[in-house]
């Protein structure tokens, strides 16, 4: 399940424990080491991913700023013992250590915002610190103005000479409407970022030649059916389901081109634009040339994403925390079975104009009523140091947005394509599942989807419908 | 209970019974507790009952996001953006359908057992074990549902292979457009034996004889369920009834697993009434106000079922 976008579920959160690291141990790469700067860490300069116990044993790096507070409290949406929590308990460490800050951590889980956070705004006491992907912590606290403007710990260094936070993020990740309140001003900083894409295994597909086009892309499919199982899908889960046409669409009209669909009270843009119906076609074939493996429509996460992991499709698309959770299945089966993961992106169609990519930011948001947003704040540039950030991919098996630090053999071809500067980025979804409560989705889009998907309806009667019941939801809505 | 302990008897009293012409002092020291025993409660249950009862109600009427916001009172517009979201109008039909259509599926379940289980030996011990779904949490049951209708070629769940193993094809129990049918029948399924429970010990109060009376005179087992038991556990029939009701409105976890992955809301289409409060609460933007406007729908839908099925189910109590 998406590990941090709606909530990866607790189990599936509790992941890569001391097998898992041994294993990232072992993943050292000679990859290039393209940024580094000038910090003063003592491992990992060398380009090498680190394991878990060198990471955790690792001196602590000099914060550039000192606040002259010396407590903050953070609720976060990790617990204390999956990988993120691990590494973050190093940096309070450090943090106290070096700044002499304390850190007063709650760990809450994936559904904080809602559970926790939201209802505590009501009252004075509200954490300073909290976390969580941009479309989550902007539909939950940021809309209802319970954050502050995060604008000036770009400018903060992170103890790595003159390195600001903003010289180490690429500014596609937060400089976006997606990552700005109502008055412009940023509200969250990034510590990791999801994408997507499709996922195989390339020892059982050693001849594979990864997609171009998608004429090459159905090819692979047809094959792999012929051969027993093209494509598992957990079906219960509707934004999963939601994948494969806003993948496409985006392709068609690009970032921000299905939100202006949605947000079209006529609902004529889903007919006007010929890329929408053409998107649906694609997904029409899909689900006609019954690529997904019989029992997906009928399935309870992750059965599905684990028969993938046992053999019985080729493929799987699921964002970037697909290997860790199909690893951690693996693991716990027995029996010795790894995959050797290979990712490649949707190929763009012939006639699409936008050769897009899918990414979350997961980041750092200080809140309205924060007692000490100097000290938090400080946290966060301290944390985008390179000693401390790597700890993101090598413990977590996650991508971080310094794109230089060294990643997971899993991860890089997932990553080469993230920081490609010629593909178009787009928040996943075209962030459609967070405007209007998420009712919009609910009530509009995901019926249709699935019904798309499952063949039930065809690409134009898809396209016939979504643009009433989009004038429909305006209406009720006012 | 407190009251019926510590307020003046209104019969039985009889003055001057050891009062020589006066109340008893007993009466008079009991009279002086009364307040001190009721006061807590009372404002215990107004201060966490009624006052959020009422403050429900109010709140229904504002567009509340519940962080950190203050409402701003819009009139009936959260009730009329409600009534017009497909979520809502799945999740009214769909609560509807498990109190009426699950309610009747538990009844004739438990009296159906009912009629078998009062001549039978070790009833006891059969009841007890009917009353197992009881004690696990709905949440188990519906992952535990979840193995059970599990379809997957080559390595089904125990229904599937259960079928397959007489010779029928698998069924995906387990689909979106079915779900909603498979969680009925699991509910039913889980409920009947609280059920029974209630009603065996409601036939265990009928004296022997009336039975015996019923057998030498050539009674099928069918009228003396019609003549006999029925009548005679008639009001443990109708508290049963309302029971259900209460617990069928607000049919969530079961539901909410078995429809969906158990992390997200399922689809809109398997809502209920519970499904669509914490959405409204916790599925991603909190808007208090709408979810407070389906709260009061289900006390004012709980209030309708109950009154009506109490004056439906209105007899005379018969005396034995």
């Amino acid at each position: 399940m998406r590990s941090i976008y709606g909530g990866r579920r607790g189990t599936s959160a509790l992941v890569l424990t001391a097998a898992v690291s041994l294993v990232l141990a072992g993943c050292g790469s000679g990859s290039d080491n393209a940024g580094g700067g000038s910090g003063n860490a003592p491992a990992g300069d060398d380009g090498k991913l680190v394991g878990e116990q060198e990471f955790m044993n690792a001196p602590c790096p000099e914060p550039a700023v000192k606040p002259t507070q010396k407590e903050f409290t953070y609720w976060s949406m990790w617990t204390k013992d999956e990988p993120q929590g691990r590494v973050l308990q190093k940096a309070f460490k450090c943090f106290e250590e070096k700044a002499g800050v304390k850190v007063n951590v709650q760990w809450f889980g994936r559904k904080f915002l809602t559970q926790n956070v939201a209802p505590a705004l009501n009252t004075d006491t509200v954490p300073d610190l909290i976390d969580q992907d941009i479309s989550q912590v902007k539909a939950a606290v940021v809309d209802v103005g319970g954050t502050q403007a995060v604008d000036d710990v770009l400018a903060m260094k992170i103890g790595e000479g003159d390195k600001t936070v903003k010289d180490v993020i690429p500014s596609f990740l937060y400089d976006i409407p997606q990552s700005k309140d109502k008055d412009g001003k940023l509200f969250s900083v990034p510590y990791e970022v999801l994408s997507n894409g499709w996922w195989y295994d390339k020892n059982r597909q050693k001849d594979f030649v990864e997609p171009k086009t998608t004429d090459e892309l159905f090819a692979a499919l047809d094959k792999a059916k012929a051969a027993g199982g093209a494509i598992a899908q957990d079906g219960d889960i509707d934004f999963y389901n939601a994948y494969f046409l806003t993948q496409i669409a985006e392709k068609y009209v690009g970032a921000g081109g299905i939100q202006k669909a949605v947000d079209d009270r006529t609902g004529n843009l889903w007919r006007s634009e010929p890329g929408f119906l053409k998107a649906a076609q694609y997904v029409e074939r899909l689900a006609k040339g019954k690529y997904f493996i019989d029992g997906w429509d009928a399935s309870k996460f992750p059965q599905v994403q684990q028969r993938w992991a046992d053999g019985e499709a080729a493929f799987l698309f699921v964002g970037s925390w697909g290997p860790s959770e199909t690893r951690e299945y693996l693991g716990k089966q027995g029996g010795g079975a790894t995959i050797d993961y290979g990712s490649f992106q949707f190929p763009k169609p012939e006639d699409a104009t936008h050769d897009t990519i899918e990414f979350l930011p997961i980041g750092w948001s200080v809140t309205k009523k924060a007692k000490n947003a100097e000290a938090a704040k400080a946290f966060i540039a301290y944390f985008t140091n390179k000693d401390l950030a790597r700890g993101i991919p090598a413990v977590a098996d996650n991508l971080h947005p310094r794109a230089e630090l060294p990643v997971p053999d899993d991860l890089k071809q997932l990553n080469t394509a993230l920081t490609d500067s010629k593909k178009e980025k787009v928040i996943f979804m075209d962030s459609i599942d967070s405007l209007y409560e998420g009712t919009y989705v609910k009530n509009v889009f995901y019926p249709l989807n699935n019904d798309l998907l499952k063949g039930k309806i065809t690409a134009q009667q898809f396209i016939d419908q979504i643009g009433p019941k989009t004038a429909e939801f305006w209406t009720n809505r006012g | 209970m407190t009251t019926s302990v510590v307020t003046p008897p209104a019969s039985g009293h009889q003055p001057g019974a050891g009062g020589r012409g006066t109340p008893a002092a007993h009466v008079a020291r009991r009279k002086k507790l009364f307040w001190p025993f009721v006061a807590p409660t009372l404002v215990l249950y107004g201060l966490f009952l009624v006052v959020p009862t009422l403050a429900t109600v109010v709140l229904s009427f504002s567009n509340w996001r519940g962080a950190g916001d203050t409402p701003q009172f819009t009139g009936f517009t959260q009730y009329a953006q409600m009534f017009s979201d497909d979520g809502f109008q799945n999740a009214f039909v769909n609560t509807l359908i498990y109190i009426t259509l699950g309610g009747v599926g538990t009844f004739v379940l438990a009296f159906l057992f009912t009629m078998v289980l009062r001549d039978m030996r070790g009833n006891k011990m059969v009841r007890a074990i009917l009353f197992f779904p009881n004690i696990v949490a709905p949440v188990a049951l519906g992952m535990f549902f979840g193995v059970v209708y599990r379809y997957q070629p080559n390595r089904q769940g125990l229904a599937n292979y259960l079928l397959e193993s007489v010779g029928l094809s698998a069924v995906k129990f387990l689909e979106a457009d079915s779900v909603t049918w498979v969680v009925l029948g699991s509910i039913i399924w889980a409920s009947a034996g609280f059920y029974i429970t209630i009603l065996m010990a409601a036939v265990d109060r009928i004296p022997p004889y009336l039975y015996e009376d019923a057998s030498i005179a050539g009674a099928s087992p069918w009228q003396k369920f019609r003549n006999i038991t029925l009548p005679l556990t008639w009001d443990v029939v109708g508290i049963a009834g309302v029971l259900w009701t209460i617990n069928a409105i607000k049919i969530f976890e079961l539901v909410f697993v078995m429809a969906g992955s158990g992390t997200y809301a399922p689809p809109i289409h398997t809502w209920t009434l519970g499904i669509f409060v914490f959405d409204r609460s916790f599925g991603g933007t909190p808007a208090y106000g709408a979810a407070c406007a389906c709260a009061v729908v289900m006390i004012v839908l709980v209030s309708v079922f109950v009154v009506a099925l109490r004056r439906l189910l209105r007899r005379d109590a018969i005396q034995f």
